[in-house]
């Protein structure tokens, strides 16, 4: 053994740069769009109301169901000929898309189907956060005539700090190592487009008999993961008591 | 002040309403689209009308189809074998471990902790291929014990255990331990029972890994005695043909236990959250 399945890799193998950089603009359009969909969601869930209950359900429900299953359902109403997202983009007067049959568009597909799939679930580690903050800090900033945009910017966001730090690192790992929605909807295609390192490295592995250049890639794949989790912990590193 | 506050109900409320279209829709128009006989499954879904989310004549033959033909059955006692048996030990196993991590001082004990620490922060993904060959080399690769084996060595099981009784006073053990009972019989009789809790929140964790696992059921096993739910939900969409009433129907009927196990027990599910240790 030795270091030559990385040295091949990172030297003649374009198929896995592709997938690198596929990962990588994957990663930095997912995770932002999961993290702000779960925040806003939990903010306007934070109260008490009679139907607040009924919409936590409705969001979280999701994760429930399985990847295989989430897969399913977004690429039939992604689908270009019956799907409901042309008929509903068709019924405004716009033109039908073709989705995860172009590669312009495939990997939105995949980054829309994990928001669905999500965002309930993290909303509810926000929603645990917001409980943690003491409601005598709302009231002292209402006392002082404090709106809500500054009560959200200057108290909640500020204190939800560690939720934040977590949710984002936890949720960057998970969505690094997505694989059932490629390998159901695209397998990769089209020309490329989806082949995240995780599918890359199944395809390698149990496809082509090549555990060797699976492996490497899957601990490139751990050491990106530890990189950027180091840089967001350092990120949102909170630097004061509560 | 009031009026103004009603009328903040009122918009919040419409706000929460239209973003569960989004998450509400989809579901709707599968299940409904499954209802349809296989031939016009697509029949109203362009151009939208009510029609799209309502079938006309309800029937449920794609469902009797994937069980009566398809065999879509033995996935789903598959799947639910393969959930019982990993429930059980996992209880029975990070349950002792983490009564003795919690209760017990021993050399090592700390070393044993961060291993166990350390297990449930790496991704299982990424120890895919090891644990191939690992299984492979144990000649259990495409058995029932393949599936259940790396389900049941669960580090975050042990943890939520270790914190559940790390809070239940010694006291109590002490008494017994006077009265005679032996360490099992504590764990047994006094522990266990009082753990339920941890046990139901450990349950519902283990459930829905091993009932909605895919990628590992993928490669531990190849022939279709030992097919899982989600494997054989994949296999009806292939490349060549894909035959939508059955992956519709193989769909929802596959999504069921797990969807109705989350709305009654969905406490536990938030439970799960909150004890990984983000109180505060």
């Amino acid at each position: 053994m030795g270091f030559e399945n990385y040295s091949y890799l990172f030297k003649y193998d374009p198929v896995f740069w592709n997938s690198f950089w596929v990962t990588l603009l994957y990663s930095a359009i997912v995770n932002p769009l999961i993290v702000l969909s779960s925040l806003l969601m939990a903010l306007l869930l934070n109260g008490s109301h009679f139907f607040t209950k009924f919409f936590r359900t409705v969001f979280f429900l999701p994760t429930a169901i399985s990847y295989a299953v989430v897969a399913v359902i977004w690429s039939i109403v992604l689908d270009p000929y019956y799907g409901l997202a042309n008929s509903f983009i068709t019924s405004l007067g716009l033109k039908p898309q073709p989705f995860f049959s172009s590669p312009d568009q495939a990997l939105w597909g995949l980054i829309m189907l994990n928001v669905w799939r999500s965002s309930g679930y993290w909303m509810m580690y926000f929603l645990a956060g917001l409980q943690n903050i003491p409601e005598s800090l709302y009231e002292a900033a209402e006392i002082d005539g404090a709106s809500i945009l500054q009560k959200t910017l200057k108290i909640t966001l500020p204190l939800l700090t560690r939720t934040m730090s977590f949710v984002l690192v936890a949720n960057t790992a998970f969505n690094f190592l997505s694989f059932a929605p490629v390998y159901i909807i695209t397998k990769g295609g089209p020309i490329g487009s989806t082949n995240l390192l995780m599918y890359e490295s199944y395809k390698s592995a149990f496809v082509n008999a090549d555990m060797g250049r699976a492996s490497a890639i899957t601990s490139i794949l751990l050491a990106i993961i530890l990189v950027f989790s180091f840089f967001e912990l350092k990120l949102t590193k909170a630097n004061f008591e509560y | 002040m009031k009026s103004g506050r009603i009328w903040k109900t009122t918009s919040l409320f419409i706000v929460l309403a239209i973003v569960s279209l989004f998450f509400i829709v989809p579901l709707v128009w599968i299940v409904a689209s499954a209802l349809r006989p296989a031939g016009s499954l697509y029949q109203y879904a362009n151009p939208l009308t009510w029609r799209t989310f309502i079938p006309s004549k309800p029937t449920l033959e794609n469902f009797v189809h994937i069980f009566s033909k398809l065999n879509f059955g033995r996935a789903i006692a598959n799947s639910l074998f393969v959930s019982l048996v990993t429930i059980l030990l996992t209880v029975f196993v990070s349950s002792m471990a983490g009564f003795s991590l919690a209760k017990f001082s021993f050399r090592g004990k700390n070393l044993v902790f961060a291993i166990v620490l350390i297990t449930f922060m790496v991704p299982f993904e990424s120890i895919v291929i090891p644990l191939y060959i690992l299984v492979k080399q144990l000649k259990i690769d495409n058995t029932y014990w393949a599936l259940i084996l790396p389900g049941v060595a669960n580090g975050l099981a042990i943890f939520l255990f270790r914190q559940f009784f790390s809070e239940v006073p010694s006291e109590i053990m002490e008494a017994a331990r006077i009265d005679g009972a032996s360490w099992f019989r504590i764990y047994w009789r006094i522990l266990l029972p009082l753990s339920m809790p941890a046990i139901v929140t450990v349950v519902v964790m283990v459930f829905m890994f091993q009932w909605n696992s895919l990628f590992w059921p993928l490669v531990a096993t190849h022939s279709s005695r030992f097919e899982v739910v989600q494997v054989a939900i994949a296999s009806h969409r292939s490349t060549e043909s894909t035959s939508w009433a059955n992956l519709f129907s193989s769909a929802i009927a596959g999504s069921l236990p797990p969807v109705i196990l989350f709305l009654f027990l969905q406490k536990y599910f938030v439970r799960g959250i909150s004890g990984t240790g983000l109180k505060g």
